[in-house]
């Protein structure tokens, strides 16, 4: 069946639980090119060279009846008394899904940079960018 | 084995000089001796990026089998791919021929993929 994805059909998973109050989110991928043109060429030619991906997401700083808040999960990876290490990556899942399918990238992520304010009159969100480590573990998007 | 036949990358040729020795009085009066007929010591230096290591691996093998900067060739029309004037422009003269000056440079730019620099020098 013919299908348009919206916001509504999106969520975002940490270690494959749904986080709860996912405003938006958004994924980045890229590839650099090597240049290969050589004397003598009229157009430029390439070769591929290394991928990348890396993406963002907005969380309301929320807290749920069992003081369960995902927005400080993921901004306790930045935001810490001890530095960041090594082991400090997130398991995340970007998702599309129509209720029976899920459109799925999976990635072994480090949280690059996180933001959070409080302003009277509105809602406290924390906003998070995040640099993907390695290959995706699951493409399906 | 030949001169591996790429088109480079980017090529850059020092024409070279002749042998002239000058000698400058304290006057100021300058003399000048020409010492032969033939342009010598002309420069190439040739730039292959992002070639496969293989390809990269053949510039290490020529220079092997012409024992380092010890051996002279001639190099393959493909070197001067681009160029639209007379070959012989940027090749060396007669009497002349190529020899490596210093050892092929490789830089691995990732897995599979290297640029290779390489510096001739023209002799007799």
């Amino acid at each position: 069946m013919a299908k348009v994805y919206t916001g509504r059909d999106g969520s975002l998973l940490l270690d494959g639980t749904t986080l709860v109050k996912v405003a938006s989110w958004s994924l980045q991928g890229e590839l650099e090119t090597l240049e290969t043109t050589t004397l003598g060429d009229s157009q430029k030619t390439y070769v591929p060279g290394l991928q990348g991906f890396s993406g963002s997401a907005s969380l309301l700083y929320y807290s749920d009846d069992a003081n369960r808040n995902d927005a400080g999960t993921l901004l306790r990876k930045i935001i810490k008394t001890t530095g960041v290490s090594a082991s400090d990556t997130a398991d995340l899942t970007l998702r599309l899904s129509d209720g029976n399918t899920n459109k799925d990238v999976r990635f072994t992520v480090y949280i690059t940079s996180v933001s959070i304010g409080a302003s009277v009159g509105e809602i406290s969100k924390a906003d998070i960018n995040f640099q993907v480590t390695g290959a995706p573990a699951t493409v399906t998007i | 084995m030949a001169f591996p036949s790429l088109a480079p990358t980017v090529r850059t040729f020092d024409a070279g000089e002749y042998p002239v020795k000058n000698f400058r009085s304290q006057s100021g009066a300058e003399i000048r001796i020409l010492y032969g007929s033939q342009r010598t010591g002309m420069k190439l230096e040739l730039s292959y990026e992002n070639i496969s290591d293989g390809q990269a691996q053949s510039f290490i093998e020529h220079y092997d089998e012409m024992n380092g900067t010890y051996g002279t060739f001639t190099l393959p029309s493909i070197t001067k791919t681009g160029w639209t004037g007379s070959s012989g422009t940027i090749d060396v003269t007669t009497g002349n021929a190529w020899r490596y000056e210093s050892a092929p440079q490789i830089t691995s730019v990732q897995p599979g993929i290297s640029t290779v620099q390489v510096q001739l020098i023209g002799v007799l």
